[in-house]
This record gives structure tokens, C-alpha cells and sequence, in this order.
């Protein structure tokens, strides 16, 4: 696409620059095939394709999958119809462009005033980039959900299962070993994978988990390939299109460690009429102990107890115009009255508290209505603003300043 | 020459397109305007000539609908459009001539003419199997024509079966008839509900069954609805009273016979709430209507003197219906009544402002002057040293551009809003802004390109918006869902990223213009144009990134403060994250010298694509936090665009393959020519 009527960019060629000249060290080679702005081109194009094929895919596969398998992956193999293509996931490609900014956009652009306002941008860039990456790693969120006068010290994940095993051990405190879903989410079948911690009295053995599944009750017509509890058995499903609609569910037997007892159940992480899975009673050494599958849970530095919940909608019709919850936040005795309400969170040691939604839905005037808040736990919280700052200085600054000579020539030559 | 035809036949046929679309859709709500019958259908008759003075004092009444105050212009004007499909009604008054009637007339007809209403055809039916479907057959139709609910009425019934069957069916998945049949259905229950909103007004209801009741209305054989509800309290006791009494049991349930009637008339008031209620707008957002005053004096409320002398002037009114001095004077005391209501709450300051707003028409007189501007630019192509043409093109676009501007200011001032906060609003704005920075470009460069892309762009974009109205049917100031009501971020974040679009769009058309003009090998030997052309896609593309990366970085931080995440992969998201992509693409491209004219051209008109996806494509995919606004009318448009951008590619690549190839047998023949001096093969006006 070469044409003799436009011209480069001065000064930010440099590192493409030196592909017709003497013989480089492999050092070199490396250092300016991540510095190239063909390779720059090249990674935001894959980038715009997988951006494109994951925003596709969520019509068929929901959103967290999507985000999953093109935007959190480091390969991926996408099928153009019936014919496979394996592609660079999303985590590499912006692995591979975080390096070409900070080897080519920062360590070796060009510097100088005209260059001034790209390395500004740049460094907005890789704020934001960084921004995401602490998102992702260190950031938690889930929500929590209350009627008006319940309060809660810990908010659940929308998604992640974990099992909890907890007991009571005097004056209401309670003791509690959780594990994550990763550690037994292999016991897919009847062979069981064992959990074990010597802080317990025995031990857990998990099979048949699955990721989305139905408690039903078995009926006499008819045979199930798992076990049944109680006269239910946990059918798996397949996994629901929108994650937080996937309830966990596994068979658990606990081992005694000292008399060998086995206990069995099946947990199962979201209730059902007729049939309340909850924890299930363990009776071992310092027990009785529970033992949950649910979704994990985080505490929160405070406890959130919900005073009050409004909703208006816009008159005459049925459109929400506005909704807010008064809480009260109950830090270590100290207590204080916040408002939550859409767009106005409240920020409290680390913790974000949003206005996500309030239901049942359907509800008719005078039934209790729930408030529901999303949570976040992000060390990065703030880093988007400041980068957006960075970034429209940077970018204003060089094409302000292109512009300002553009504009002089050509008014230049228009009198000429 | 080619450039001239080429630019004669483009301006001839937008024109001749533009104006037939333009002419179904104006409004024209004087009422006199007759043109020759086309139809051998059935006569209609207006109710009366209504003085102009009543029609506009009509139109100014309040009303409360879709969450906010709104004149009855703008309620009947889109209830007309729906039913419809245009703002008019052509009535039929002999065979040889007919008369149009606007919206307000219209309306105005339905609801105290409701009789006479029905005959008018104001049912618009584009497939006949819907009216095959509800057992009719109305002679003398065309396929695709309008009926009157007269007409309809005999397959109302089945209507309501069809509705009531292809009403459950997910609207996504709905067949065409399916669909139509569900609106339809919806339009004759609005027509129905319209035109019984004054029955309460203008019903007399008889009490001389009842001798408890001629007592309690001493001297009367019946009553006002106004006069059952102001003592509808005392009418509840005396019926539980006589209904409680050994052998009164009769006289109860006549008693119970004329409240069930009172209310079944008030029932058909609740469409239309016209009555503001006391107290502040915050305390008391809900108008009400004489249903929601008889529901409150049913459960004890008093109704308060002001909304009693309401109900008994809209009785005055239509008793007066037959008389237009009397009617007009009626009107008066209860817009007065309404009015004084209304104004300590704060709602009727903006009522008589969105009246003007449709009545000055600036969109419309913005298309014409955008319309003449691009057939101005066509001209100055084939006279490019007449300079009075030249500015007669930037003068007309100039004109275009403020019309536009002043429609959107005036609509921010109506709502209280910032300029972008729907889906229609984002046409509106993209097109000024669009026009805008062509016409700076222009200023800048004076090449007469961006001047032309100005008037295309304005063309355009005014159209779509026009169509888009036209296809949606809704109010185009309508409320805001709760996450959008913040006019802090509508400012910030939509302003930006729709500016971004705009700059997007216009460095598409520019890349466009830029590979058209190669395709047809016109300006061949003029080397600056081609050379102006990438720098302007350049500047435009530059001044749509800034913007459409910092509308996207703040679009996450509200997603932050609404959502509680900054990036979740939302398909609007990812939109507008490709379009930032693709510019910084482009310009990193450009930085290296793997993009130089031909390719920044290409690239920019393919870029083009990518913004109507995130502006249109995303929400066609029916998930995510931002699926919301209307698309379904738009999904056609869009495709067209996308292969009439794809095609104009694809021929620049091969335009550009043809000319490397001439380049490179233009550099043999001279270095063979320079070797041994033979003749050129290659024509001149290549080298």
C-alpha cells in the first residue's frame, strides 16, 4: 500500500529503520522486532480480530466464556464454520503489545519535543494496560443481596464455587475452612478426588462435580448414572449462557479419621422448592461440622446492613428512574448512615459498594423488595482516570501541535 | 468531463430520492391544503373546520405521557405516525378532491368527533394478509393502503384472537405478519382508547331507576360524571347504607349500576392524563386522569375544587363541541385551569417551546438547505473557478449545518440535556459534528473536498435521522432508563465517543471520496488533490482518536462507578474499543510507511465499517448492558453500508493494482526507452 504522496511520520520511525543496514546482533534483531511498528500494526489488528470474533461469540456462548476463551486465553482455536483455526489469544497479544510500548513507544522512540506528546500517550497506555493487569490478578468482586433491616459481613462471588466446612466453637464464633472449586473440580465421575487437612476430623471425598446442575427427586420409572441421596439425584446440566446462572453440585462423603464413619450427601449450590440443599451436618470430633457448596465468599472489612430501599420510576409508566439504598455501615462498633444509590457507590477501605439492582422482579405494590449491591475489592480502582488524563494530554499535545503547523502551511499556501 | 457527469448524475439522484421520502413524512397540520382524489374509496367528512386559533390552543394542552410532560401536539403527532405511517390524514370529501389534515386535528377529531374519526383512513396495512387474516375484504384497496377503523371494525374480533396467539411469540422471532398484526392490534386499541377519552364528558347518566338516588340529586333524571365523582363518597355510604337495609336492595344496586357506569367511562380516560395534581412534582410526579380522581374518591380521597372544575370544563367542552365559539372558549377556561396546575409544579414552562421546536421544522429546512448544498458542490465541480458558486456551496452548507445545530440546541434545552442521550440523538449529533469539522477542514485546506463531504455527510445523515424517526414511531425526548440519568457522564463519555464516530465517519467518506475518485480516474493530473485528500483523512482520523479513545476510557469509568467494573467485554464496549483500534492502527501504519495514500484511504473508508458496527452493529446483537434503543428498521441500512464500503475498497485495491502496474511499465519503458531509445508503449496521461 506504499504510495510516494504521503509522508512518514518524523521522528517515530526509528525502530523500523535499521531493516536494510549492516548485519545486527540477535540481541538487536529481538530488540527491534518488539520495538517494530509493523509488529505495533500487526498486534492491533489481532487484536481488533479477536475483539471482533469475542463480541460474535457472546450471541452463542455468553458473555464470561467469550471473555474467557478470546480475551483471557493465550491461544485459542476459533471455527470458521467447520474449519478450525488456532489464533494467538487475547492475553498474549496484549502481553506482546504491552512490550512494543515500553520497548519501542518508550524505551526507543525518538526523543525530543515533537515526540513529546506519543511518549505521554504511551505511558497513559501502559498505565491503563497495568491498570488492567492488577484488575485482573488481585481484584475480587461479587455482590451481596438484602432485604430492608438484614445485614450481611461478606459479599459472594458471581460466579466460583467453593466448600465450606465450618463449626461453631463458642459464644456465635464460627470457625471455617473453605476450599476453591479448582481443587476437586476434576471429580467429574465416580472416582472420587480426596481433600485433606489435618485441621479436620476427617476427610472429604468429591465426585460427580459439575459445574451447572438440577437437584431432582428420583422417580421409580426411571434409572440415574449417579447416586441418589435422600431420593434426589444431581442432574448436570449444560453450563448456563450468563456464568452467574450455573449452580455447582457434587456428591460428598466425609471419612472419620479415627473410626472411618463415612457420611454422604450431595450439596448443591442454589436451593429449589422442595428441596433446600444448604450444609449439610457432619457429627465428628469438635463438631457437629456444615459442609456447603456455594458460591465463595469474601468478608468485608464492615458489616452492611440495609435501613431502607427506594425506587421511583418515571410517572406514569414502569421504567426505573432512579433507585438508592440507605445502609448502614457498622466498621467495629463505630456506626454510619451512607446512601447508595445508581452512579453514586460508596468507597470504603478498599471496597467499592454499587447500586446493581433490586428485585423480586414482578413485584407488586407492598411486597418487600430486595437490594442488591456489587462489590468490588480493586487496587486499581482509580488508575483509569488518571491514565484518561495522561492520555488526552499526551494526544492533544502532538496533534494540537501537528494541526497548529499544519494549519500554518496550508493558510501559507492558500494566500500564496 | 467525468467528474462533472459523474457529480451531475450523484446530486440528480439523491435529490430525486430525498424528496418523495421527505413528502410522506412532513407534517402539515393547517388542514387546507387540497390536491386531486386518487382513490375510489369511501367519502370521509371532517367534524368541523377548526378555527386555527383552537387547533394551536389544542396542541398546547399538557399532557403527561411516557414518563414526562409533552404538549398533545407531540403525543398526537407520534400516535398518528404509529397508526399511520406518516403525520397526515387525507380525507376524502367528494370523489375528485381531498383535503389533508395534520396530527393536531387529527387528534383533535378522535377525541370530541370521535364518530366521525372513525371513517377517516389513518390504518396503515403494508401486507394484505393481515386484513385476509381478520376475515375482511375491502374493495377497492391497493396492497399496501389505509383503512378506517370502520372498515377494521368488523375484524376486530378476530384481530384480537391473532393478537392474543402471536403475542406470545418472542417480538425477535416474530414473522412479519405476525408482527404487524400485534401493532395494528395495539393501534386500534389506542384509536379506541382516544376517541372514548371524553365519553365521561359527554355522557348524561340516568338515575330514575332510583328513588334513593333522585333524592340524593333532587330534580334531576341524571347526572354529570363530574357530579358523581364529587360526591362519589357519599354515594359509596348511601350504597353500603341501603345495601345493609331489608328491602332496599334494589335501590342499592341501581346505586351500584350508575358508579360501575361512572367508572367504566373513567376507565377510558386513563390513556390521556391531562390533570396535573397538587403538590410538587416530587412529591406527586403522576398526572392524573378522571379515572385515577374517581379511583382516589372511591377510596376517600376528597377531589380537590381545581381537578373538579377541570372534569366539569372538559364536560363544557364537549357539550360545546357543535359550537366553535363556544368550544374555543371552553378550551380556553380549561387550558387557563390546567395550566395554573401545572405551573407551580414547574411542567408547562417548555410545552409551548416543543410546539415551536416542531413547528419551525429545522431539520427539514436543514435536509433542503443540505440537499441544495449538495447539488450546489456538484455544480462547482464542473465550474471550479466560479467563485459565486463556490460560495454559494459553503454558504448553503454553512446554513444546512446551523439548522442542524440550532435543532439540537433546542432539543438540550427542551430536556434538560446534554446533545446525545438516545440512539436518534446520536445521528443528529454526529451528522453537526461531522459537517462541522468538514467545513474547518475546509477553511483549512480550500480544496472544495471537505466541502463536499460536508454537504453528502449532512444529506445523509438529516435523512437517516428522518428515516429512523419513521421507522422507530416513538417520541424522539423520551425518559431515560436510571444508569443513563446523569448528565455529568452523558456530557463526558456519549459526547466523546460520538464525536469519535462522527470524525470516524467522515474520514471514511473522505477514504472513500479518495479511492472513488482513483477508481474513475478523475483528477488525474491534478497531483494536490490526491495529496489534500490523505492529509484531510489523516487530520480527521487524528482529531476521531483523541476522542474516541478518551470516550472510551471515560465510557469504563462510569461503567466503574455504575457497574463496579471498568472493562467487562460488553459488546458496546468492544465497539468502541475496534474503533480505537483500527484508528491507532491506521496511524501506526501510516507512522511506519506501510500505510501511505492508497492504503490510509482504504483503510479509513474500511474503518467506516467498523464505526457503524459499534454504533448500530453491536445492538442488532441482542446482548449485553448496552443493548438498548431502537435498531430493528436499521439493520438493512447498515448491511448496505457495510458492502457499499467493503465494494469501494475492493475496487480501490484493484485501482491501485492497475496503477502500480502502469507505474512499473511507465519505469521499464523509460529505462528501455533511456537503453535504446525506442518509443513509449505506455499512454501520456499515465506518465
Amino acid at each position: 500500500m506504499n504510495d510516494s504522496s504521503a509522508s512518514r511520520e518524523p521522528g517515530a520511525q526509528g525502530q523500523d529503520s535499521d531493516r536494510n543496514g549492516p548485519a545486527q546482533s540477535p540481541l538487536m534483531a529481538v530488540v527491534n522486532l518488539f520495538s517494530s511498528l509493523r509488529l505495533a500494526m500487526s498486534l492491533l489488528v489481532m487484536l481488533a480480530i479477536l475483539t471482533l470474533l469475542g463480541t460474535l461469540a457472546q450471541q452463542s456462548m455468553g458473555l464470561l466464556d467469550a471473555q474467557k476463551k478470546y480475551f483471557e486465553s493465550w491461544y485459542l482455536v476459533h471455527s470458521f464454520g467447520s474449519v478450525p483455526v488456532p489464533l494467538p489469544g487475547g492475553r498474549l497479544v496484549m502481553t506482546l503489545l504491552t512490550v512494543n510500548i515500553l520497548v519501542g513507544g518508550l524505551a526507543r522512540l525518538r526523543k525530543g519535543p515533537r515526540m513529546a506528546g506519543i511518549m505521554i500517550t504511551h505511558i497513559g497506555i501502559v498505565v491503563l494496560i497495568v491498570s488492567g493487569a492488577v484488575k485482573t490478578w488481585f481484584a475480587v468482586d461479587g455482590h451481596v443481596t438484602l432485604y430492608e433491616g438484614e445485614e450481611a459481613a461478606h459479599f459472594q462471588s458471581f460466579y466460583d464455587p467453593e466448600l465450606s466446612i465450618s463449626r461453631v466453637i463458642g459464644d456465635g464464633e464460627v470457625e471455617e475452612f473453605t476450599i476453591p472449586s479448582t481443587a476437586f473440580d476434576l471429580a467429574t465421575g465416580a472416582e472420587p478426588v480426596v481433600l485433606s487437612d489435618e485441621r479436620l476430623p476427617f476427610d472429604i471425598e468429591v465426585s460427580y462435580y459439575a459445574s451447572n446442575v438440577m437437584a431432582q427427586r428420583k422417580g421409580p420409572m426411571f434409572e440415574v448414572p449417579t447416586p441418589v441421596v435422600g431420593g434426589m439425584f444431581l442432574a448436570a446440566l449444560p453450563r448456563a449462557k450468563e456464568a452467574e446462572g450455573n449452580a455447582a453440585g457434587a456428591y460428598i462423603t466425609t471419612v472419620d479419621k479415627s473410626t472411618r464413619e463415612r457420611t454422604s450427601d450431595l450439596a448443591w449450590g442454589m436451593s429449589a422448592p422442595g428441596f433446600e440443599p444448604g450444609p449439610f451436618t457432619v457429627h465428628a470430633e469438635g463438631g457437629p461440622w456444615l459442609v456447603d457448596l456455594r458460591k465463595e465468599r469474601y468478608s468485608m472489612p464492615f458489616t452492611l446492613r440495609l435501613d431502607d430501599f427506594q425506587k421511583r420510576e418515571h410517572p406514569r409508566t414502569n421504567m426505573p428512574s432512579w433507585f438508592s439504598s440507605d445502609v448502614t455501615l457498622d466498621e467495629a462498633g463505630a456506626e454510619r448512615e451512607v446512601q447508595i444509590s445508581m452512579n453514586k457507590p460508596l468507597r470504603d477501605q478498599g471496597l467499592v459498594v454499587f447500586q446493581a439492582s433490586w428485585g423480586p422482579q414482578g413485584a407488586r405494590p407492598g411486597t418487600d423488595l430486595f437490594s442488591t449491591f456489587q462489590v468490588v475489592r480493586n487496587p486499581s480502582d482509580k488508575w483509569p482516570l488518571w491514565s484518561c488524563i495522561i492520555i488526552a494530554t499526551g494526544m492533544l499535545q502532538h496533534f494540537l501541535s501537528k494541526l497548529w503547523r499544519h494549519i500554518g502551511g496550508e493558510l501559507k499556501r492558500a494566500r500564496a | 468531463m467525468k467528474i462533472r457527469t459523474f457529480a451531475l448524475l450523484v446530486s440528480l439522484l439523491l435529490a430525486v430520492l430525498s424528496s418523495p421520502a421527505q413528502a410522506t413524512q412532513e407534517e402539515d397540520h393547517s388542514g387546507h391544503d387540497h390536491a386531486p382524489g386518487m382513490h375510489g374509496v369511501p367519502q370521509s367528512e371532517t367534524a368541523a373546520n377548526w378555527p386555527e386559533s383552537v387547533v394551536h390552543q389544542f396542541e398546547l394542552l399538557a399532557v403527561q405521557d411516557g414518563g414526562r410532560v409533552k404538549p398533545l401536539y407531540t403525543f398526537g403527532s407520534f400516535a398518528l405516525l404509529r397508526m399511520n405511517a406518516k403525520r397526515s390524514v387525507k380525507l376524502y370529501e367528494d370523489t375528485d378532491a381531498e383535503r389533508k389534515i395534520g396530527s393536531s386535528v387529527w387528534l383533535l377529531d378522535l377525541m370530541v368527533h370521535p364518530g366521525i374519526a372513525s371513517t377517516y383512513e389513518n390504518f396503515s396495512v403494508s401486507d394484505p394478509e393481515v386484513i385476509e387474516a381478520m376475515g375482511l375484504s375491502v374493495p377497492g384497496k391497493k396492497a399496501r393502503d389505509r383503512y378506517s377503523f370502520n372498515e377494521l371494525r368488523p375484524g376486530l374480533v378476530k384481530l384480537e384472537e391473532l393478537k392474543q396467539q402471536y403475542g406470545k411469540i418472542d417480538p425477535k422471532v416474530r414473522t412479519g405478519l405476525q408482527s404487524q398484526v400485534v401493532d395494528l392490534y395495539q393501534n386500534a386499541l389506542s384509536f379506541t382508547d382516544l376517541a372514548g377519552h371524553f365519553d365521561f364528558a359527554g355522557v348524561q347518566i340516568p338515575i330514575t331507576g332510583s328513588t334513593a338516588l333522585q333524592e340524593f340529586f333532587p330534580g334531576r333524571e341524571a347526572v354529570r360524571f363530574s357530579e358523581v365523582l364529587r360526591r362519589l363518597p357519599e354515594l359509596k355510604q348511601l350504597y353500603v347504607v341501603l345495601g345493609g337495609t331489608p328491602g332496599a336492595e334494589a335501590q342499592a344496586q341501581e346505586i351500584e349500576r350508575v358508579l360501575g357506569f361512572a367508572e367504566t367511562l373513567a376507565i377510558r380516560t386513563q390513556r390521556v392524563a391531562l390533570i396535573p395534581p397538587l403538590g410538587s412534582a416530587d412529591d406527586a410526579p403522576a398526572w392524573l386522569t378522571p379515572f385515577d380522581l374517581f379511583d382516589r374518591a372511591w377510596d376517600g380521597q376528597p377531589v380537590a375544587p381545581e381537578h373538579l372544575a377541570a372534569v366539569q370544563q372538559m364536560e363544557t367542552l364537549i357539550d360545546a363541541a357543535q359550537n366553535p365559539a363556544a368550544f374555543e372558549a371552553a378550551l380556553g377556561a380549561l387550558t387557563g385551569t390546567l395550566k395554573e396546575l401545572a405551573s407551580p409544579r414547574g411542567e408547562s414552562g417548555k410545552v409551548a417551546s416543543e410546539v415551536g421546536f416542531y413547528n419551525a421544522k429545522l431539520l427539514w429546512k436543514g435536509l433542503y438547505s443540505f440537499i441544495l448544498a449538495f447539488v450546489v458542490t456538484s455544480v462547482m465541480w464542473l465550474v471550479p473557478k466560479n467563485r459565486l458558486v463556490y460560495r454559494a456551496a459553503i454558504a448553503l452548507t454553512v446554513i444546512g449545518t446551523a439548522f442542524l445545530i440550532g435543532a439540537i440546541v433546542w432539543r438540550c434545552i427542551l430536556r434538560g440535556r446534554p446533545p446525545v442521550s438516545t440512539l436518534y440523538e446520536t445521528i443528529l449529533f454526529i451528522t453537526a459534528v461531522g459537517c462541522t469539522v468538514a467545513l474547518v477542514t475546509e477553511w483549512i485546506g480550500r480544496r472544495r473536498i471537505a466541502l463536499s463531504a460536508a454537504a453528502f455527510l449532512g444529506m445523509g445523515g438529516v435523512f437517516l435521522a428522518n428515516r429512523y424517526e419513521w421507522f422507530d414511531k416513538q417520541d424522539t425526548m423520551p425518559s431515560l432508563m436510571a444508569v443513563l440519568d446523569t448528565n455529568f457522564w452523558l456530557a463526558t463519555h456519549v459526547t466523546s465517543i460520538t464525536v469519535g464516530y462522527a470524525a470516524g465517519m467522515l474520514a471514511a467518506l473522505l477514504g472513500s471520496i479518495f479511492l472513488i475518485a482513483k477508481v474513475l480516474r478523475l483528477k488525474r493530473e491534478d497531483k494536490g488533490f490526491y495529496t489534500a485528500l490523505t492529509r484531510m483523512t489523516y487530520g480527521v482520523l487524528a482529531f476521531g482518536l483523541i476522542f474516541s479513545i478518551v470516550g472510551t476510557i471515560l465510557g469504563g469509568i462510569w461503567a466503574n462507578d455504575s457497574w463496579g467494573r471498568f472493562w467487562g467485554w460488553d459488546p458496546k464496549e468492544n465497539g468502541a474499543l475496534l474503533i480505537c483500534l483500527a484508528q491507532i492502527a491506521i496511524l501506526h501504519g501510516r507512522m511506519s510507511g506501510f500505510l501511505r495514500a492508497y492504503g490510509i484511504a482504504m483503510a479509513a473508508a474500511f474503518q467506516g465499517t467498523v464505526v457503524a458496527f459499534s454504533w448500530w452493529g453491536v445492538n442488532l446483537l441482542g446482548v449485553g448492558l448496552h443493548s438498548y434503543g431502537f435498531t430493528s428498521g436499521i439493520k438493512t441500512v447498515l448491511l448496505g453500508y457495510y458492502i457499499v464500503q467493503w465494494g469501494i475498497v475492493a475496487l480501490g485495491s484493484v485501482a491501485w493494482l492497475i496503477e502500480r502496474a502502469e507505474k512499473r511499465a511507465i519505469a521499464e519503458a523509460k529505462s528501455s526507452s533511456q537503453a535504446g531509445g525506442s518509443a513509449s508503449l505506455v499512454p501520456s496521461d499515465l506518465a
